[in-house]
């Protein structure tokens, strides 16, 4: 009997604690949700008196909200298609190539994710300043000079979706490729020979074969990509400077650094709108994850 | 239906020679096994027929066509993968028409088609199912049902039943031998044990570090193999082998054991072979057990006695050298006693220094 009680109090500490530091980390979230529907939004936890949808209207009606969600979707969505379809087909090739290289290789990507990004940045900066320098003057031989600024927004190194979508896919890359190398590492050859065997020319045996059987590993660099991508502050701090081409985490960022007095309701808000995606990304991803952390192939 | 001929064929990886030249036919509609020990090259040289691995030297013929150079899937050549590479994502039905769905068969003709081999081989309960839903025999056999549905000219299989149980693996056996009479299509099957090679093949190869070490119809190599390594790789339990010389002075021509005992070589032509070192190949079966009256070649000492009830395997030391005796049904013998050994003379094997069969 002593021993059970003894066990029984142990057993009650474990929870205390447990329960403990689960409201301490449920807190701040507790709070993003009451406050985004408070009307009289503090920066302190209170349960709201009234409920409204105000905070949210404003985002997208006294401000770029909508844009910048928008502009967040492209740039981390076109990050992530990339990653997906590069990793795919270069951690396949690292997967079956028996090159002396590999393994160097390996290796050297990963410092791509081991260096600070804060670290680099500058040297980042500069080189993209120079790739945007000739872009510009592809960009002004090519199309008329009244449209020539839209197209940079859209072609530019600096302060345009696709140096940011490179530079965010070019962060993501390494960590997918590893991903995807080892998920192929545990998929046999003999399917592919199989389907060789079958008459599947090299479309088919990637289309019919390959990519059904490592859409799990996709998926999961895919999922890991976009959340990567999706937080990320530092890419489009530096390389966004147009208020029309602004992320939700700079929008977030100079919502809490207004000058006059901050709007916790709007900037709650801001952030339930900027937790939503990665939330549903994750939700659709999770099997993916489970899959390929736990083991390769079945059949 | 189509013959098969392997003309001189080698194959490098890097450095390493891993095929040395090997030459074989396989007529049509025979079903040929590649037999031999892990690393011997077997594998290889199957993929190779395949396609799936490229000729460093040497013609891999098709209905006397070289075909070298042809893809894998135009060769008319079906494979039956030893992990069976069912593809996981797909059904059965799927799974057996993929080939056809690829040719952009009507969906129904594939449907009729799946229906067929599926009956053929008992699936047709199972089209439904993933193969991650079968057990390790239906996986086997939706794997030979993706191979037949081609029609092959041609089906290879790499070790297809070692990851079956044993019971499994015998009935199997009588599987495919039931599908290679009603279908008649020529086989090359590889496999490491060579009880599955005696019991379906109609022509064995034997193969031996990249090299054919004999090429013969199963009880041909049984009864008259070529080299120590053939005359102990086929035969369960395997051939003794005694060391010895050959004295031929005599008017019959004898053999003298190194542990001192000697057995008359009647009927062989020896007279140049006097003191020639040689090995005395003998099966477990052919040498018996005799009690005092009988006239016997050597006695020895009982080591291990290994019974399997319709058998008895007894291990009998003689000297350094140990010979083991198969023996009908269960005896009496404990280890320890000694017991007396006739040799039957009809089954020598003799061979020399170089592990050939002597005289050639």
């Amino acid at each position: 009997m002593i021993g059970m009680r003894k066990f029984t109090r142990a057993e009650a500490t474990a929870y205390a604690y447990l329960t403990a530091t689960l409201v301490f980390c449920l807190l701040p979230f507790l709070w993003v949700v009451l406050a985004s529907i408070d009307p009289n939004a503090s920066q302190f936890l209170a349960f709201p008196e009234g409920i409204t949808a105000d905070h949210f209207i404003r985002i997208f009606t006294a401000n770029k909200g909508g844009r910048w969600f928008f502009n967040s979707l492209v740039t981390v969505g076109a990050a992530t298609a990339i990653v997906v379809i590069v990793g795919g087909m270069g951690g396949y090739a690292l997967s079956r190539t028996d090159a002396w290289w590999k393994r160097p290789f390996l290796y050297a990507i990963i410092l791509v994710r081991v260096l600070p990004p804060t670290a680099i940045i500058v040297p980042l900066y500069k080189v993209m300043l120079v790739a945007n320098v000739s872009m510009g003057a592809l960009v002004r031989s090519v199309v008329p000079p009244d449209s020539t600024r839209s197209a940079m927004q859209i072609f530019g190194f600096v302060d345009g979706y696709l140096g940011l979508i490179l530079v965010l896919s070019a962060m993501q890359l390494p960590l997918a490729l590893w991903i995807i190398k080892t998920y192929f590492d545990l998929t046999p050859k003999d399917y592919e020979e199989a389907a060789l065997m079958d008459g599947a020319n090299s479309f088919q045996r990637m289309h019919r074969i390959l990519v059904p059987l490592a859409l799990p590993g996709l998926g999961a660099a895919g999922l890991l990509c976009f959340i990567g991508a999706w937080g990320d502050f530092l890419m489009p701090l530096t390389f966004i400077s147009s208020a029309e081409l602004q992320l939700l985490p700079i929008g977030l960022f100079r919502a809490f650094q207004r000058a006059t007095r901050v709007d916790y309701g709007y900037l709650c808000a801001l952030a339930m709108l900027y937790m939503l995606p990665a939330v549903v990304a994750f939700g659709l991803a999770r099997r993916f994850l489970v899959q390929t952390f736990t083991g390769g192939i079945k059949g | 239906m189509a013959t098969i001929s392997i003309e001189n064929v080698r194959k490098n990886f890097g450095a390493v020679e891993v095929i040395k030249g090997v030459s074989f036919d396989v007529a049509d509609g025979q079903f040929a096994v590649l037999v031999g020990p892990s690393g011997c090259g077997k594998s290889t040289l199957l993929r190779m027929i395949a396609g799936l691995e490229s000729v460093t030297q040497g013609d891999i013929k098709l209905d006397g066509k070289r075909i070298n150079d042809v893809p894998p899937d135009q060769r008319g050549i079906a494979m039956v993968f030893q992990s069976y590479a069912l593809y996981p994502h797909m059904t059965v039905a799927e799974n057996i028409g993929f080939s056809l769905d690829l040719k952009k068969v009507p969906k129904a003709k594939i449907r009729e088609e799946v229906g067929r081999v599926a009956e053929l081989l008992r699936l047709s309960e199972l089209l439904d199912r993933r193969p991650a839903a079968l057990s390790g025999g239906q996986r086997q056999r939706v794997a030979i049902g993706r191979a037949i549905i081609k029609q092959p000219r041609v089906i290879l299989f790499d070790e297809p039943l070692s990851n079956l149980d044993a019971t499994l693996r015998v009935q199997m056996r009588a599987e495919l031998q039931r599908l290679h009479q009603e279908l008649r299509p020529t086989i090359v099957y590889v496999t490491h044990d060579q009880v599955e090679a005696m019991t379906m093949a109609d022509t064995i190869v034997v193969l031996n570090q990249g090299n054919v070490a004999q090429w013969a119809h199963p009880i041909e190599l049984y009864r008259h193999p070529r080299t120590t390594f053939v005359a102990t790789f086929i035969g369960s339990p395997r051939m003794n082998l005694i060391k010895g010389i050959i004295a031929s002075k005599e008017l019959t021509p004898s053999f003298t054991a190194a542990e001192g005992w000697a057995v008359p070589l009647a009927g062989r032509n020896l007279s140049a072979a006097d003191m020639q070192p040689v090995w005395l190949g003998i099966r477990p079966e052919d040498i018996r057990l005799v009690d005092a009256n009988s006239a016997a070649d050597l006695s020895g000492k009982i080591a291990i006695v290994e019974r399997l009830g319709a058998e008895t395997y007894v291990n009998v030391i003689k000297g350094t050298e140990t010979l083991l005796v198969r023996v009908q049904g269960d005896i009496a013998l404990r280890p320890g006693d000694t017991v007396r050994l006739a040799l039957d003379r009809a089954g020598f094997h003799l061979f020399d220094q170089a592990d050939q069969v002597f005289p050639a």
